[in-house]
C-alpha cells in the first residue's frame, strides 16, 4: 500500500439516467503531483471527483485511492475535499466546526498553521453564518486541510472567489503541493491550471481529451483548427491527429496536432467545403478541446 | 462521548426559537390553562384533576415539539452542504444519524422536566414521587415515536417543505390530539380522527401514569408508531443517504 499510486482510476463510467457523465475515464496519479482537471461546466470534472470520494455509485470501473477504496479511503482520512456542494453548518463558530474535523481524522494540521495556511486568520470565533463568500471557501479548504490528509481533492476551490482572493488561493495550492500533498483540483480556468498545476487533464464530454505537463498540454493543443461545412450524415470520429471536434449547424470544426494528417484523411473521405485552416492559439485550443456542447472526444463513437 | 454529538448538542442549546417553543411556551401554558380552566373548578379533588391532566398534555407538547423540531435539522444540514461535507470526513454516516436520533430523544427531557416541576411547584399537582418518576420516564420513552416522525420528515423532505411540514405537524397533533383542549371537546368526526394520532395515545401514556396504571393500548400503539416510522424512516435513508445533494 506504501507504494501505491495517491490515486488510480480505471475505465470509470458514471450514468445519470440515460445521460453518461464520465465514459470510461482512466487515470493514474502518482504521490506528490499536483494535477488541474481541467474542462468546462458539465465535462463530468465533478463526477470524477465525486466518484473518487465514493459520493456516487459509479456504472463500471475501479477506484483505488491509496490502495484503498473510496469509502474505505474517506474513512481512514487518507483524503480530504473541498465540494461543490458541501457546505457548512449553521448556529456554530468557525472554529468548532475546524475542531469537530481535526479531531475526526487520524492526524490533524497543527491549528496555528491550519489558520495561516487557509487564510482564516480572525475568523474561529465567527459564526459561520456571519461569514462572506471568499470566507466560507477558505473555511471549507482548512476543513479539507484540517486532518492533514495526504490526498486533497478540490473541486472548483475558487469558484466564490474575486481575482484577488484566487491569486492567495493558488499560493496556498502550490504550499500544499511543496509539503507533499497530493492535490487534484477541478477547474475551468486555464490560467488557475497553468498557475497550479504541474499536470493537467483536459476532460471533455466524460473523457480525458489531454494529459500531460502543463508545457505538453499546451504543446499537444496549440495545434491547429480546421473548419469546413459538414454534412448531417458526415463521419467525423476517427480521423488522425484529431484531438478535439464540434459541431455548430452546419461548420465542423476539429483541432488536430498535425494538419496534414487530418487534412488527407478528410480529403480521403470527401470534399470539404468552406475550408478554413488556422493556427489554433492556446486559449483557442483549450476552449476548443474542453467544449462539451457537440464534442466527440478522441475516439469516441456517436 | 463523540465529538459529533457535544457539537450538535451545542448548535441546538443556541436556537433560542428551540428553547422557547419546546420549553419556555409549554412552561407558559401548563400555568395559564390551569390558572383558568382549574380556575373554574369547585372542588379542590376536581382542581388537582385537571392540573394534572393539563400538565401531562402540556408536558407531552413540549416534548413533541422538541423530539420534531430537534430532528429537523437533519433537513436543514442536508441543505447547507453540511451533511455531504462530514461525508468527506472519517466520521461514519452511522454516527452521523445515531447522534441526531440520540439528540432528539435527550432534548425532550428538559421539556418534561421543566413542565413537570411547573406543574408541582406552580400548578400544585401533587404525585408520588415513583409516579412522577414514572410519568417522566414513559413521556420519555414515548417520545421516540415522535423522534422517528421528525427523522422521517427530515430525511424525507426539503428544507422548506420539512420546515413547514414540521410546523403543520406540531399543530395538528396537538390540536386534534387533544393537548390543548380535551378530544372530548372536538366534533364527532374530528374526534374519530383524534384517537388515529400518536399525539393522542401519548397523552394517554402520561394520564394512565398519573392515574396509577400503565395504559397497555398507549404503548402498543406508541411501539407500533415508532417501529413504523422508523422503518419508513430507514428506507427513505436507503433510497436518499444523507450526504445526497438537496433538490
Amino acid at each position: 500500500m506504501e507504494s501505491a499510486p495517491a490515486l488510480e482510476i480505471r475505465g470509470l463510467t458514471v450514468r445519470y439516467g440515460s445521460t453518461v457523465a464520465v465514459d470510461d475515464l482512466s487515470l493514474t496519479i502518482p504521490r506528490g503531483q499536483t494535477v488541474a482537471l481541467l474542462g468546462a461546466n458539465g465535462a463530468g470534472k465533478s463526477t470524477v471527483v465525486n466518484a473518487v470520494l465514493g459520493l456516487l455509485n459509479p456504472a463500471a470501473g475501479s477506484l483505488q485511492l491509496l490502495g484503498r477504496d473510496p469509502r474505505d479511503a474517506v474513512r481512514a482520512g487518507s483524503v480530504g475535499a473541498m465540494l461543490q456542494h458541501g457546505g457548512l453548518p449553521t448556529e456554530a463558530r468557525v472554529g468548532e466546526v475546524i475542531d469537530l474535523v481535526r479531531r475526526s481524522f487520524p492526524t490533524a494540521w497543527p491549528l496555528d498553521d491550519l489558520v495561516v495556511t487557509a487564510g482564516i486568520d480572525g475568523l474561529l470565533g465567527r459564526p459561520v453564518d456571519a461569514l462572506s463568500g471568499g470566507q466560507r471557501q477558505r473555511v471549507l479548504l482548512a476543513l479539507a486541510l484540517a486532518g492533514a490528509p495526504p490526498l486533497l481533492l478540490l473541486d472548483e476551490p475558487t469558484s466564490a472567489m474575486d481575482v484577488e482572493g484566487r491569486r492567495a488561493f493558488w499560493t496556498t495550492m502550490r504550499g500544499l503541493a511543496d509539503r507533499g500533498h497530493t492535490v487534484v483540483f477541478a477547474t475551468h480556468h486555464l490560467d488557475e491550471a497553468d498557475a497550479v498545476a504541474d499536470r493537467v487533464v483536459v476532460v471533455a464530454g466524460g473523457r480525458v481529451v489531454a494529459d500531460g505537463t502543463t508545457a505538453e498540454v499546451k504543446a499537444g493543443v496549440s495545434g491547429r483548427t480546421i473548419s469546413f461545412t459538414a454534412a448531417p450524415d458526415r463521419r467525423l470520429d476517427g480521423i488522425p491527429a484529431v484531438t478535439a471536434v464540434s459541431r455548430e449547424g452546419a461548420t465542423a470544426t476539429l483541432v488536430t496536432a498535425d494538419a496534414d494528417t487530418t487534412l488527407r484523411a478528410l480529403l480521403a473521405d470527401g470534399g470539404l467545403p468552406d475550408l478554413e485552416v488556422r493556427g489554433a492559439t492556446l486559449e483557442d485550443a483549450v476552449l476548443s478541446l474542453i467544449s462539451t456542447r457537440g464534442t466527440t472526444p478522441m475516439g469516441a463513437t456517436r | 462521548m463523540s465529538p459529533l454529538f457535544a457539537f450538535q448538542l451545542r448548535r441546538v442549546a443556541r436556537n433560542r426559537q428551540f428553547v422557547f417553543f419546546t420549553v419556555l411556551l409549554p412552561a407558559l401554558f401548563t400555568v395559564f390553562l390551569t390558572e383558568i380552566i382549574g380556575g373554574q373548578m369547585a372542588g379542590a379533588a376536581e382542581r388537582q384533576d385537571v392540573a394534572a391532566s393539563i400538565m401531562v398534555s402540556m408536558m407531552a407538547y413540549g416534548a413533541i415539539g422538541a423530539a420534531l423540531g430537534a430532528t429537523i435539522r437533519i433537513s436543514f444540514d442536508r441543505a447547507s452542504g453540511w451533511l455531504r461535507q462530514l461525508r468527506v470526513t472519517p466520521v461514519p454516516q452511522t454516527e452521523v444519524f445515531a447522534v441526531d436520533v440520540v439528540v432528539g430523544v435527550l432534548l425532550t427531557l428538559p421539556s418534561l422536566l421543566v413542565v413537570a416541576l411547573v406543574g408541582r411547584f406552580v400548578s400544585g399537582v401533587q404525585l408520588d414521587p415513583g409516579t412522577w418518576l414514572a410519568l417522566v420516564a414513559a413521556l420519555w420513552a414515548g417520545s421516540s415515536a415522535f423522534v422517528a416522525l421528525g427523522i422521517l420528515v427530515g430525511l424525507a423532505l426539503d428544507e422548506k417543505a420539512a420546515g413547514g411540514a414540521i410546523g403543520i405537524l406540531g399543530v395538528v397533533l396537538a390540536a386534534l390530539g387533544g393537548l390543548w383542549w380535551p378530544v372530548e371537546m372536538l366534533p364527532g368526526a374530528m374526534r374519530g380522527l383524534a384517537y388515529t394520532l400518536p399525539s393522542y395515545w401519548y397523552a394517554e401514556l402520561g394520564r394512565g401514569v398519573v392515574s396509577g396504571g400503565w395504559a397497555i393500548a398507549a404503548v402498543l400503539v406508541l411501539a407500533a408508531y415508532t417501529a413504523g416510522f422508523g422503518a419508513l424512516a430507514v428506507l427513505v435513508a436507503r433510497r436518499r443517504p444523507l450526504y445526497a445533494v438537496a433538490g
